[in-house]
């Protein structure tokens, strides 16, 4: 919402700098930005008087102006086609910077250019390149042009206007809230013009066919108008506010909106059927073509504006092309209305139209102003496009909009606030926001709502006008304040920032990546679930929510790698969904924990020749610590056997009947193909809430034992593809309760190994006691047992 | 025998044994005391001075002289070798690189959640989370967003369908827990929160928020200035001013926008506070009644407030990031700056 300062005089007194308005509406909560005048920074520009307009000896396009610049005449050669003696314009001098470049004197077809004759384009005021700017007769040549411009323009304020002041859409709107902080003299204009024409009841009838979609429409009629180009002052500010002008009605109409906030609507009496207007929803599949020139298709909760016969307008929205003011428009109907937010909203919504009449009525505009809206720009018309005003207008208000009366208890404001309120200073107070006192009582006081306060319906509404009127600043701190004892930790939080800390102790970097994704991640899925689709998505490349977090993780080790980082360490922990229709947020949502490991483990060092390369043992390894350290129990691995396409090697990693989740490797073909990533990636994605289910804080404490410990190594061949695990079992069941650890630590196979597929593998065993010293015998007898059975269970032999 | 020819033995001895000397501090040592100390050889020598003839004793003395002379270089040379033999076997050059462990770094976007959390928790507010694929009724419809009203473009909505969608804000969370608990209700909700917007430098789709709530009797305006005065001075430091700005959010009135000095210029505007002097960090307000009621909770009897706070931003300003895509970017350069939590 912009609102001129210099517009803004015209309906309070007020002598502050903008600088100090500016703070003053913010503190309101009318959050305001200062705009700086366009040409604040441009020097060497001038107001000049067209002396003489000559032809270009060697170019059609172009002519020469003869300009006065307060000193001298120069002649400026220009291409535009609205030059004219005795016009007033802005000069740019040679040297004069302009958002496109500096002026210079230049030689366009042989004639020299003293200087430039800007377009509003040029000087960055608007887009407008039609032609050159002209400047009212009383401009003074000779005098600073951004000098002029601020003067005549003044300087504007972008409001960012909550949606539950409609009140402040207007000028007048601003002034009368500002008006209440300051207690400064607000005025609105005097209306003052004849009603010299027939009586409005023969010429037009208004029949509202769904009253509770349009509580108040009224009309007047003007005959005999001239249309023409608006004056300059009525040019001015709309320009003022970024508004082009177009004609003296639409602009009139404009300008009563931009002052009053009621939105106007001017139709060629002429165009119009049946002397009647007709306000009904749309059929479904009614076709109208608006303003804008554009077709549209209805549904059936549009709400229209029609004549006799056909639509006329889209009600609140923007008027049809059949009924339009035009050149030779001679006899106006004007429309004043207040309709339904929700019915303008919806509509608004329905065709993607978002215009500022539409802004004002979904946010709900004073149905009280609708008449002074409608006499205004009556008023305004006359004075500017002449006519006779038809004796009385239109007031169809069928749906009376009753304010609410509100009891504000004095000692209410207080314990909201924690602050007491002067019993006076609030009457007052009310008063001005326009409020009727009904009642004022020694511990509490009722009031009316002013008709263009929408919001102001309840007790604790008005506790909040206090608050804003008064400023927030003037509420005291409190000296203290609660503190509770009773909260409670939230335990399955404070896990996952302890696995964050765990991770990042371990060399991870954590990222987060977009919640939203392609229908395409879903191959990275080992369960088959359904994603939650999105109705309406950004693109279809975020259409998605994800469902598993590593789609995320190999793109980021894909953006990483092709910028130069090979050695990762990733993590991620967030929300999955799957698709639920049953639930009644259509979601099953978990918390995942998502590793990615690929390159190195370590960077290269001085002191060892080759960094070491990663594998799938190494995050088989972390995940198993992990495991281990939050739940004190091991985790089972099963590799999966049937095909998945997007993994290698894919691990389940559970914990007696849980899965907690699984880890493999990223398929060759996606990481070659797809990623174009040549170093293999390697990941874990598992289920947060299972892994907090199982975690325990009890530490099961064991005694040292005071007596030695006895270490045997056995070495042995089996064949390639046994798996170290069985061998692993195979000793664990055979080795007596006095065998406390067993350490794999070499894999090996020589030539003839390998032809004759076999491998060599290596244990070393640690034997202990917690009541006794072992003898070597009894230790013998257990290797010799193992021995015995790992021969017959996997044809070891003793190397 | 002759004094002379004894010490030219000597002499012949100490070659041999500094020929054949193990270059090696102690030996050294030993040599040079077997030669050199007080009770050494060539003091015996001199001692034994007087009993050379008057005419020899100056060729005596010459010959002593060069004998010493001769030791002290050889033990001289022995050390400097030693030094040197040292390079390469014993040699230790402390400027060397170390080898550090891999650090690995938390994301500073969790870390800032953690630090407003542990600030919060402080006075004794709990964590509670929610789903962020919600129904309408808890991202809107209960927090007093009519349908159809303007108050909910400010809030673009990813729809699942017309009844479900992505979550604007943790607030649903609120609602939630009203349901479940009776006040005192004193909670932060963190979360992940979504919004329909296209992705430049200040916007993304999604981010993250953390929404507090304490209903109790008797709870004011006046507090919960106090507490957000308490949270900026914990989280900032002590310089920044604070300043309440009314606004509107549908499920408290009053509401406000809570904005500090701009720690960039202090106040006097820059680019970062777009010249304003102040940023906006968080918005606020006392829980609307209709909010209460919607959760059965008697507005007559208790009062609230509600606080959401923006993680991103906070984050963006307290290190001084430009752009917010880079949060999301997932760049192992950005990403390992965030060590220290």
């Amino acid at each position: 919402m912009i609102i001129n300062n210099k517009w803004l005089q015209k309906y309070i007194d007020y002598s502050y700098s903008d600088e100090k308005l500016c703070d003053k509406l913010t503190y309101l909560g009318l959050e305001a930005d200062l705009k700086e005048n366009p040409l604040k920074d441009i020097d060497n520009i001038v107001i000049g008087e067209i002396r003489e307009v000559r032809e270009h000896p060697d170019a059609d396009k172009l002519r020469i102006a003869i300009v006065f610049d307060g000193e001298h005449e120069r002649k400026i050669v220009s291409g535009a086609p609205n030059l004219y003696p005795d016009a007033k314009v802005p000069l740019a001098l040679p040297g004069c910077e302009l958002p496109g470049g500096t002026v210079s004197k230049v030689e366009l077809r042989g004639v020299k250019s003293e200087g430039m004759i800007p377009a509003e384009d040029e000087l960055g005021i608007s887009d407008d390149h039609s032609g050159i700017i002209i400047l009212p007769d009383e401009a003074e040549p000779g005098n600073n042009y951004s000098k002029y411009y601020q003067e005549k323009y003044g300087v504007n304020f972008d409001i960012d206007l909550t949606p539950n002041r409609p009140d402040c859409t207007s000028h007048i709107g601003v002034a009368r809230d500002l008006s209440v902080l300051t207690e400064e003299k607000f005025h609105t204009p005097e209306i003052d013009f004849k009603e010299n024409g027939p009586d409005i009841s023969t010429i037009n009838s208004i029949n509202i066919h769904t009253p509770d979609n349009c509580p108040r429409y009224a009309t007047r009629v003007i005959k005999d108008i001239k249309i023409k180009e608006s004056p300059e002052w009525l040019q001015r500010h709309l320009k003022s506010v970024g508004l082009r002008p177009i004609n003296n009605i639409v602009d009139a109409a404009n300008f009563v909106l931009m002052e009053t906030g009621q939105p106007l609507h001017t139709f060629d009496l002429d165009r119009i059927a049946g002397n009647e207007i007709n306000v009904r929803l749309s059929d479904q599949g009614e076709e109208v073509v608006t303003l804008d020139g554009e077709s549209r298709k209805l549904n059936d909760r549009t709400l229209l504006i029609c004549d006799a016969e056909k639509p006329i307008a889209i009600a609140g929205i923007m008027g049809l092309q059949n009924s339009e003011v035009t050149e030779e428009t001679t006899n106006l109907l004007l429309e004043s209305a207040y309709f339904d937010p929700a019915t303008i909203r919806k509509g608004a919504k329905d065709l993607d139209l978002n215009t500022d009449a539409s802004y004002r009525f979904e946010r709900g505009i004073d149905p009280q102003n609708v008449i002074y809206g409608l006499d205004r720009v009556t008023d305004i018309i006359t004075e500017i496009a002449g006519g006779t005003v038809c004796k009385g207008r239109i007031d169809n208000y069928p749906n009376k909009i009753i304010q609410p009366k509100i009891t504000v208890r004095f000692n209410k404001i207080n314990s909201l606030l924690g602050e007491k309120f002067d019993k006076d200073w609030i009457t007052k107070k009310f008063k001005l926001l326009g409020c009727d006192i009904i009642a004022r009582e020694d511990n509490k006081i009722k009031v009316q709502s002013p008709s263009w306060r929408p919001d102001l319906k309840r007790e604790v509404d008005y506790i909040e006008e206090i608050v804003r009127i008064k400023g927030m600043e003037k509420i005291k701190s409190a000296s203290s304040i609660t503190i509770s004892t009773d909260y409670h930790q939230n335990k399955r939080h404070n896990f996952t920032q302890k696995v964050r800390k765990k991770l990042s102790g371990y060399g991870y970097n954590e990222v987060y990546n977009n919640s939203l994704t392609h229908a395409d991640h879903i191959k990275y899925n080992i369960n088959k679930v359904e994603a939650i689709k999105i109705d309406n998505p950004l693109s279809q490349k975020l259409a998605y929510l994800r469902t598993n977090l590593i789609s995320g993780l190999t793109q980021t080790a894909k953006y990483n790698i092709n910028h130069g980082n090979t050695n990762l360490q990733l993590f991620e922990i967030g929300n999955v969904h799957q698709f639920a229709p049953k639930k009644e947020n259509k979601s099953i949502q978990k918390e995942h924990l998502s590793l990615l490991l690929t390159g190195n483990l370590e960077d290269i060092y001085w002191k060892y020749s080759e960094p070491r390369e990663s594998s799938i043992y190494d995050l088989k390894g972390l995940v198993e610590q992990l495991i281990e350290f939050y739940t004190s129990k091991s985790p089972t691995f099963n590799l999966i056997e049937e095909d998945i396409d997007s993994f290698e090697n894919l691990l389940e990693i559970s914990l007696e009947e849980t899965v907690l989740g699984h880890l493999g490797k990223i398929a060759t073909d996606i990481q070659e193909n797809e990623l174009n990533v040549e170093q293999p990636l390697y990941f874990f994605e598992g289920n947060m809430k299972n892994l907090f289910e199982n975690t325990t804080d009890k530490i099961d404490y064991q005694p040292i034992s005071d007596y030695p410990a006895v270490e045997r190594d056995i070495s042995i061949i089996v064949n390639y593809h046994t798996h170290v695990g069985e061998v692993i079992e195979i000793i664990q069941n055979n080795g007596g309760s006095f065998l406390k650890d067993i350490q794999f630590y070499d894999k090996y196979s020589d030539e003839q190994m390998e032809e004759n597929n076999k491998k060599s593998l290596t244990f070393n065993l640690i034997f202990q006691s917690r009541e006794r010293t072992l003898k070597d015998s009894e230790v013998d007898q257990k290797m010799d047992n193992i021995f015995n059975q790992l021969q017959s269970k996997i044809n070891a032999e003793l190397r | 025998m002759d004094l002379f020819e004894e010490v030219k033995g000597s002499r012949t001895q100490f070659r041999e044994e500094y020929s054949e000397i193990e270059l090696e501090k102690k030996a050294i040592e030993n040599l040079r005391i077997k030669y050199l100390g007080k009770n050494g050889i060539i003091n015996t020598y001199f001692n034994k001075f007087d009993q050379i003839p008057p005419e020899k004793k100056k060729e005596f003395g010459q010959l002593m002289n060069s004998f010493k002379q001769e030791v002290q270089n050889s033990v001289a040379d022995l050390k400097e070798k030693l030094k040197s033999d040292q390079s390469s076997s014993k040699f230790f050059d402390p400027t060397l690189p170390g080898k550090n462990p891999r650090e690995g770094s938390i994301h500073p976007l969790s870390q800032t959640m953690e630090h407003i959390l542990t600030i919060f928790r402080e006075i004794g507010f709990s964590v509670e989370l929610g789903p962020e694929v919600e129904t309408d009724y808890y991202n809107f419809q209960a927090l007093n967003f009519p349908e159809n009203h303007p108050a909910r473009d400010a809030q673009d909505t990813f729809f699942i369908d017309d009844d479900t969608l992505l979550r604007t804000h943790t607030s649903p969370i609120q609602v939630r827990t009203m349901e479940n608990q009776k006040p005192p209700i004193r909670i932060l909700a963190p979360g992940r929160t979504f919004r329909n917007e296209a992705i430049d430098a200040s916007h993304y789709c999604t981010f993250h928020q953390i929404e507090g709530l304490y209903i109790n009797d008797k709870v004011t305006f006046s507090e919960l200035k106090t507490t957000l005065f308490l949270f900026v001075k914990k989280f900032f430091g002590e310089e920044e001013e604070l300043r309440f700005r009314p606004s509107y959010f549908p499920f408290t009135e009053p509401s406000a926008e809570v904005d500090i000095s701009c720690f960039k210029c202090g106040g006097s505007g820059c680019d970062l506070c777009k010249g304003s002097g102040w940023l906006e960090i968080l918005g606020c307000g006392m829980v609307d009644p209709n909010v209460l009621s919607a959760s059965d909770i008697d507005p007559e009897e208790y009062s609230g407030y509600a606080f959401g706070i923006g993680i991103e931003r906070l984050t963006m300003l307290k290190y001084g990031i430009g752009d917010i895509r880079l949060l999301y970017n997932s760049d192992k350069r950005f990403l390992k700056q965030f060590k220290n939590i």
